[in-house]
């Protein structure tokens, strides 16, 4: 990277299963957030990346075309990447390079779903012709994947529902997110309907309306910014092609080799000790010691020790999604930019009743497909050297 | 004068109807299935062995060779019991959808197993495909109702 | 800014409908021609952009098929927008900026005969609330720019018929007789939707200089959005690629003034006379390669507007090239790419 990077400003709407309002409209929160939060006007972006996933899920094909005006994005370079579930770190990491590149001074960042306006599960369960209605459904992908990890690791059956219960209490503590469930139990979610086998009901995350925006800079206008900046420390992508025998998805090497890249541009030797928080992308309870070992923030095998002795939960050494995470809340094309950005919110000390005390380094992550794309970020409160 | 009331919802029907084109390397599977045959193809560049078999190796980016029939049974790689109602199911939960590891294959088909109690299905589990009858024999995965286990003790 | 240049370009050939092969299939070809054709592997790429729609393509999660005719392992660096593969472009360019890499490969693919009826399709690229409901078949709007120009005295349906008789041995009288499909549009006046894969290798510096004899150099290149309301816009001029085109001559050094090739993304005749405008093109030779109303890949257009530009600096023939890609209908959305034979 040519020179620090920082983002300076960070909106979102309140997350819910539907919002009463245009999509145009619910972008424009999270930006109106941004920018305010930024101290910033329209006229000092000059780029805009839009992050969303299929156009199936409401119907709206090219949205950065309708968004334009809502966006502020009229006069302005306007790209819309995709990459699966990640695209909310994809973007944001793509926006930076516009940055890096010299090609813009400062870029807006916007994700958001409003998969109310569609029929989601359908769009994710649509059959191809010649072939069979499995009828498995999102979770009915992933479930194996972690049947595998389980007997892998031998985690005790509790550590999913420990997770789930983590992350919504932590919820309660964002004004924010979709679910908030400060009085929930890990035997409510044991009892709760199991969807696929081992996944239950309450162990899923929420299909939500919402929206985020950041907005990234560099260092000279960064310093000028009225809140503290998040300066970025290390940030990569990765993506592993799904077809191929011999893969892993358990511990998917994309995952690994994206982080890896992420921390030696941080200078990271010890990711478990030197960050403090993480934000990752968790549909599923189990995912949380997966992609904890996978991200290098635990040995293999043991990343459920960690939620188990209640090191992950807020008040341990390693919170992670203090947020409440996407088991909380998960409009899609948002849900990898609010990891990232609540990553930010953590290191500039902004994240409010849901701020982990003393968080100097946080890690962002975002994922997609059947693990096959991986997108991470490490910021902190100092610029790096 | 006090003005009317908001619209809060509008229905905006979207209905597109697309042609799907399987392709030259899914044609060759989806065909023998219809004659009741798995067929694989081996990239003659890192020797994996497909089923089903795209047209170009995705490791090696070269063409594969010529399909060969596997025997079809194989074995439960790993699996997830689908217990809850969700859109295009054909039976009722609770159910198995496993990816099954064929006998000669290196890659894995996801597909149903059936008479076997979900709690006794497990990674590892020989199995075998279980067609459908000629009347229902097609050009589609559906050829094989299911798989069940080569054991009946198994069951 | 770094030095870039394209290194190769490779197309298939864009047909009505292919029946035959699927997205992988399609694409997997050109990524070899098109590697072959600067003598690289895929494991010497360092950054790959790829742009499609799951709304041509008629699946959700649609471009993840084409990462197997890319072969995505060891893992790659990555990224897709669902859009035009001129946005790709556009990406893969500000990637090679960092330098972190030295080459990148940009694929596209369109395929616009998947859906039954794109009039079922477009309109969803509309403000869903006060324009999709209308339902505006696919050339409507166009139809309604068109028109703005003929009122304003800008064009006439014979300096369209023109633009058309150019590319194709019909005589003007002939194509003036035809029926309209949104008026003052016909038939010959709407590029030809159809089905293709292109792809174009970038590479930087010494790198590009190694890999093509002429490589063709990335002077300047930009984008620009309109606002979304067509009754908002003034549909006679092409705001949007005015700017775009400034935009990029800053970056250049030169304008679209001094180009001797100038390939557009007209998806419509009309848009010839307006974008010429528009940009402020002079001697130019426009779309030598036959452009849009040769045949309209959908999302592949666009890239291959930036390739055709590229070849013609490439094989000697130009040293100085512009191309111009559009996203979203009557042309809201526009980026320009000023190539040389020079890198600076």
């Amino acid at each position: 990277m040519t020179g620090p990077l920082a983002v300076i400003g960070v909106g979102q709407s309140m997350q819910a299963k539907r919002r009463t309002v245009t999509i145009g409209a619910l972008v424009r929160e999270a930006v109106d957030e941004a920018l305010a939060d930024a101290g910033l006007g329209f006229a000092d972006i000059d780029a805009v990346v839009l992050s969303k996933t299929p156009d199936l899920f409401d119907g709206v094909m090219n949205p950065e075309l309708y968004l334009a005006d809502a966006m502020g994005a009229v006069g302005l370079p306007v790209t819309r990447v995709f990459t699966g579930g990640s695209v909310g770190g994809h973007a944001a990491i793509f926006g930076a390079h516009l940055v890096a590149a010299g090609l813009a001074r400062r870029v807006l960042v916007v994700a958001y779903s409003k998969e109310s306006e569609g029929n989601f599960t359908w769009a994710l369960s649509r059959g191809l012709p010649f072939s069979s209605h499995l009828g498995a459904g999102a979770g009915g992908h992933f479930a194996p994947v972690i049947r595998e990890y389980i007997r892998r690791s031998g985690a005790p059956e509790h550590i999913g529902w420990k997770v789930a219960v983590n992350h919504r209490h932590n919820a309660a503590r964002n004004p924010y997110a979709h679910i908030r469930r400060a009085d929930l139990t890990i035997d409510e979610v044991r009892r709760s309907p199991m969807l696929w086998d081992p996944i239950r009901y309450l162990e899923s995350c929420p299909s939500s309306d919402g929206s985020c925006a950041i907005v990234v800079t560099g260092a000279e206008l960064a310093r000028r910014s009225p809140r503290p900046p998040a300066w970025i420390h290390g940030m990569a992508w990765r993506t592993e092609t799904g077809h191929f025998a011999g893969r892993d998805e358990v511990n998917p090497r994309a995952g690994r080799d994206c982080a890896a890249d992420a921390y030696r541009q941080a200078g990271i030797t010890d990711p478990a000790r030197e960050i403090d928080v993480a934000e990752l992308y968790i549909p599923y309870s189990w995912y949380e010691p997966m992609w904890l070992e996978n991200t290098g923030l635990a040995e293999e095998h043991d990343g459920w020790r960690l939620v188990d002795a209640d090191r992950t939960a807020f008040g341990g050494d390693l919170p992670v999604n203090p947020s409440g995470g996407v088991l909380s809340g998960n409009p899609t094309g948002a849900t990898g930019l609010l990891r990232f950005a609540e990553a930010a919110l953590q290191v500039r000390g902004l994240a409010g009743e849901h701020q982990v005390p003393g968080a100097r380094r946080a890690v962002g992550h975002a994922m997609g497909g059947a693990s096959q794309f991986h997108a991470l970020w490490v910021v902190g409160s100092e610029a790096p050297a | 004068m006090s003005l009317p009331e908001p619209v809060e919802t509008m229905a905006s029907p979207l209905r597109m109807d697309y042609t799907y084109v399987a392709g030259a390397g899914r044609t060759i599977f989806l065909r023998g299935l219809a004659e009741r045959r798995i067929l694989a193809r081996r990239c003659p560049g890192c020797s994996l062995v497909y089923a089903p078999a795209p047209e170009f190796c995705s490791r090696c980016l070269r063409p594969v060779g010529p399909p060969f029939e596997l025997p079809g049974h194989g074995e439960v790689s790993t699996f997830c019991v689908v217990s809850f109602p969700f859109p295009g199911q054909v039976y009722q939960p609770p159910y198995v959808v496993a990816q099954i590891r064929l006998d000669g294959a290196d890659t894995r088909l996801m597909h149903l197993v059936r008479e076997v109690a979900p709690e006794r299905v497990r990674i590892g589990l020989r199995v075998e495909p279980v067609w459908v009858g000629d009347d229902e024999l097609a050009t589609s995965t559906t050829s094989i109702r299911y798989f069940r286990p080569m054991e009946p003790a198994d069951a | 800014m770094r030095e870039v240049a394209v290194v190769s370009f490779a197309q298939s050939p864009c047909v009505p409908a292919d029946r035959e092969h699927d997205m992988a299939e399609i694409v997997q070809p050109v990524i070899r021609q098109a590697l072959d054709a600067c003598g690289l592997a895929r494991d010497d790429i360092d950054f790959f952009a790829s742009g499609s729609h799951d709304f041509y393509e008629g699946r959700t999660f649609s471009y993840i098929e084409s990462l197997d005719a890319v072969g995505a392992w060891p893992p790659i660096s990555e990224s897709h927008v669902e859009m035009d593969a001129a946005w790709a472009f556009a990406e893969a360019w500000a990637w090679l900026q960092l330098g972190e890499g030295k080459t990148a490969l940009v694929y596209g693919i369109g395929r616009s005969s998947l859906a039954a009826d794109l009039d079922q399709v477009l309109p969803a690229q509309l403000d869903p609330y006060l324009l999709a409901p209308l339902r505006p078949h696919r050339d409507a709007l166009a139809g309604l720019q068109a028109q703005a120009l003929v009122d304003a005295g800008l064009t006439s349906e014979r300096q369209l018929a023109e633009v058309v008789s150019r590319r194709r041995d019909v005589p003007i009288e002939e194509l003036l007789a035809a029926p309209y499909v949104a008026s003052p549009l016909r038939t010959h006046d709407v590029a030809p939707p159809g089905d293709a894969a292109a792809v174009i290798v970038l590479a930087a510096g010494d790198t590009a200089r190694r890999l093509a004899a002429r490589p063709a150099w990335v002077r300047g290149l930009d984008h620009r959005m309109e606002t979304h309301y067509p009754g908002v816009r003034d549909l006679t001029c092409s705001a949007s690629t005015r700017q775009a085109g400034e935009r990029a001559a800053e970056m250049a050094g030169f304008s679209a003034a001094d180009v001797e090739v100038a390939e557009l993304h007209t998806e419509y005749s009309y848009q010839e006379p307006l974008l010429v405008t528009a940009l402020g093109l002079k001697n130019a030779e426009v779309n030598p390669s036959g452009g849009p109303l040769a045949g309209r890949p959908a999302t592949a257009t666009g890239l291959i507007r930036i390739g055709e530009a590229a070849r013609r600096i490439m094989d000697g023939t130009a040293e100085r090239a512009l191309a111009h890609a559009t996203n979203g209908p009557a042309l809201q959305h526009n980026l320009v790419c000023l190539l040389a034979g020079e890198p600076r």
